[in-house]
């Protein structure tokens, strides 16, 4: 019994002291351009060690990157890094069930912070108070704990939603590129360009209430606002009317209503359909750019998002997660730290295109070493979207429900079901029952 | 001490018998374990989680009857409910009509019995996610060979993915499509099974190929056929996987069944461990009413 108790004070104390140690250099490194650097003890200790990153990339240029980087932390640390690449569509669902089986990754790359709230490491503890201050204002929402407004993960990159183009096509048709348009614009010349080049659709979005939302912004409506309140109901109409000028596409088959339809509950994205040439425009966002830089034999071109009342997109992002049950807290807080310093996220943002959510590389602004002026676009999108547009992310554990929700009352608007106004009538009960399941 | 040569020989029989009893127990073993391990342990405790809410898996908070509250006041229940009796109706008679009529053409035949055997049973060795994937792409309204070839002979194009009444028949279709090899085989079986001597005397007798089914291979086939029913009820309820890739649950919500209702609570966001547990529970009290029920009404008829 002694040595077991003895053991378990030897574990806490040596716990206190690399975790100490850790607070410690990250407070003394702030000023340090390397940042946060392990003790020796710390090495000492981590040597050998293994964690688990549970990962998943929207591009090979996301994991060719993250493999390089793991590889440096290895032989930074001397730890051995076991990294899981799960497919995008399982994310939620493996991790949950390693978590229920007692099983989970030590760090994780989310989507959804806000189900993982409970079982996360608090960030706070490893690197003080003030290292949230790193990340950019508006993009920690998802990641802070609610409950006790700890930080317990950090933003990893910022997505923006907007258009692509076919240039080639826009061309052939004799449609300048747009350096400015509203959706009026965007709809003549996308039907322009498609009659000029026989493809099967005029215009085609991902299949996503997070998209559509993007739109609604320009017309100047939202759904929730960053008190947490349902503020559909005073933009009524302005949702119904961007809700109407993406479904009237979509019933006209000007966009691939099929996909949008024929799918059910699950998400699909019509990249193939815009690598295949087959419309013009394709409304997504910049985690798109590294997979068509490859694959697009065409020229291509972000351009700007179109603006109604609001210009600039909708904000996305994906997070980084340490969570509690790790053998080895302190090197996946690390891990997590190592991966979200300027460094790695410098180099991830110029080989993957991401939009960096630290604030000294947005001050000091990325060089993208290709498809640098696609980038730039997306960067002054950023700059334009509204402040009303980072509401929904105060309520993270109702975001996903939000979204899809709209999703489907699309699809019913799609197929004649009902009509646009009605679907938003449904959203904003729909919201209600939501937020009213936050307040229990 | 001696001991009497009728005493050994009693105390060699008792372990010998002891040995007996305990050999089969040794051979289902494993199998036992492993069937305690993964089928009724998380079935029991799927029961017990059905009455607790947890988000995460890892934190459960005890809720009572709520899960099975929430499901029944929940608006999309009952297109559900409605989807999967339409489903499974028309997918057991199909399956059970279907198989029947296969069995008996193959069991007829002469010539190469064995290829039509196989033929049928393919699909079965098929992964239902490819089945899903490769129908999405024959019965795609634009360019799936299905449409391509009624265009051609003009007729039209048929949303067989995008219409909710066609959402219905295509995932009826595909569903029986997979599994009538199954049940054709077990029904071959069955009719193998049957002493060929009444066959030849019915036919001595003068009785017509169709008279010899109805009187006699359909009667004598019904212990198998009620196998399929309810297998096949079984199956019918059971129905996801290739659903989930063939329309994902549309149109409309028009294919979504209980168990993707199940998976999309337990697995997908918001996701409630509780809520799915629950629905998984109902499921199992449906399917073994309808089996038990299937059973009993066969078993009447057989004694009537």
């Amino acid at each position: 019994m002694k040595s077991i108790s003895l053991r378990k004070i030897i574990a806490i104390a040596s716990t206190f002291v690399l975790t100490a140690g850790l607070v410690a250099t990250a407070q003394s490194s702030a000023q340090a351009d390397a940042g946060l650097q392990p003790t020796a003890n710390q090495l000492a200790d981590w040597k050998g060690k293994e964690i688990t990153y549970y990962f998943y990339n929207d591009s090979q240029a996301e994991l060719d990157t993250t493999k390089s980087q793991i590889a440096a932390f290895e032989k930074l640390t001397g730890a051995k890094v076991k990294l899981d690449v799960i497919p995008f569509t399982s994310l939620d669902q493996q991790l949950q069930a390693r978590i229920a089986a007692g099983n989970a990754p030590d760090v994780a790359r989310l989507n959804n912070p806000g189900f993982y709230y409970n079982s996360a490491l608090n960030l706070e503890t490893f690197f003080g108070k003030k290292y949230v201050n790193d990340f950019v204002k508006g993009s920690t929402y998802q990641v802070t704990d609610p409950s006790t407004k700890k930080l317990v993960g950090v933003p990893y990159d910022l997505s923006m939603n907007g258009p692509f183009i076919n240039v080639d096509q826009f061309k052939k048709a004799g449609v300048p590129v747009p350096t400015s348009w509203n959706w009026t614009d965007l709809i003549a010349a996308a039907k322009k360009v498609q009659a000029a080049n026989g493809t099967e659709y005029a215009f085609a979005m991902d299949k996503s209430g997070h998209r559509m939302s993007t739109v609604m912004s320009q017309f100047g409506a939202y759904m929730v606002d960053r008190a947490g309140r349902n503020v559909l109901s005073s933009s009524r109409f302005r949702a119904t009317k961007a809700l109407k000028t993406i479904t009237d596409l979509y019933k006209a088959d000007q966009a691939p209503r099929d996909l949008w339809i024929g799918t059910g509950t699950k998400y699909s994205s019509p990249v193939s359909i815009f690598v295949a040439q087959q419309t013009p425009v394709f409304f997504s966002g910049n985690w798109n750019l590294a997979t068509l830089a490859r694959d697009a034999k065409f020229n291509f071109q972000v351009v700007p998002n179109p603006k109604e009342l609001n210009g600039g997109g909708w904000p996305g992002g994906k997070f980084l997660m340490a969570f509690k049950t790790s053998k080895t807290p302190d090197l996946a807080a690390y891990f997590l730290y190592y991966l979200a310093d300027a460094n790695q996220m410098e180099e991830m943002c110029k080989k993957a295109f991401w939009i960096p959510t630290r604030n000294d590389l947005v001050s000091k602004g990325i060089t993208y070493p290709t498809r640098s002026a696609d980038m730039e676009i997306y960067l002054k999108d950023t700059a334009a979207t509204p402040a009303a547009a980072y509401g929904i992310q105060t309520v993270p554990t109702v975001i996903a429900p939000i979204y899809n929700k709209l999703r489907d009352l699309m699809t019913e608007v799609m197929a004649g079901k009902i009509t646009a106004q009605q679907a938003i009538d449904q959203q904003i009960a729909f919201i209600n029952t939501q937020l009213a399941t936050i307040k229990k | 001490m001696m001991v009497s040569p009728s005493n050994v020989t009693k105390r060699r029989r008792s372990t010998f018998t002891w040995r007996r009893r305990l050999v089969p127990y040794v051979f289902i073993a494993p199998n036992l374990f492993i069937f305690l391990t993964f089928i009724i342990w998380p079935a029991l405790r799927g029961i017990y989680i059905s009455f607790f809410d947890s988000m995460d898996g890892s934190q459960f908070t005890y809720v009572g009857t709520a899960n099975y509250k929430a499901i029944f006041n929940d608006p999309t229940v009952a297109t559900i409910a409605r989807n999967t009796a339409i489903y499974v109706v028309f997918y057991m008679l199909i399956s059970t009509l279907l198989s029947l009529t296969f069995a008996i053409i193959i069991n007829q035949q002469k010539f190469a019995r064995g290829f039509f055997r196989s033929i049928v049973f393919l699909p079965v060795m098929l992964s239902p996610i490819v089945v899903g994937l490769i129908w999405n792409d024959v019965l795609d309204r634009k360019v799936g060979p299905l449409n391509t070839l009624l265009e051609a002979i003009g007729g039209g194009s048929p949303g067989w993915l995008v219409e909710p009444k066609l959402g219905m028949i295509s995932a009826i279709f595909v569903g029986v499509w997979v599994h009538l090899g199954f049940y054709t085989i077990i029904l071959l079986a069955g009719l193998q099974g049957i002493d060929s001597s009444i066959f030849e005397a019915a036919t001595m007798d003068g009785a017509t190929r169709w008279q010899i089914t109805r009187r006699i291979t359909l009667p004598l086939l019904k212990p198998t056929t009620l196998i399929i029913v309810i297998l096949s009820t079984i199956h019918g309820f059971q129905s996801f996987d290739f659903i989930y890739t063939l329309t994902g649950g549309g149109p409309l919500g028009a294919t979504t069944l209980i168990v993707q209702y199940i998976y999309e609570r337990a697995f997908q966001s918001p996701i409630q461990y509780g809520l799915g547990s629950a629905a998984g529970v109902i499921l199992f009290l449906i399917i073994f009413a309808f089996t038990a029920l299937n059973f009993l009404v066969g078993k009447r008829r057989e004694a009537i």
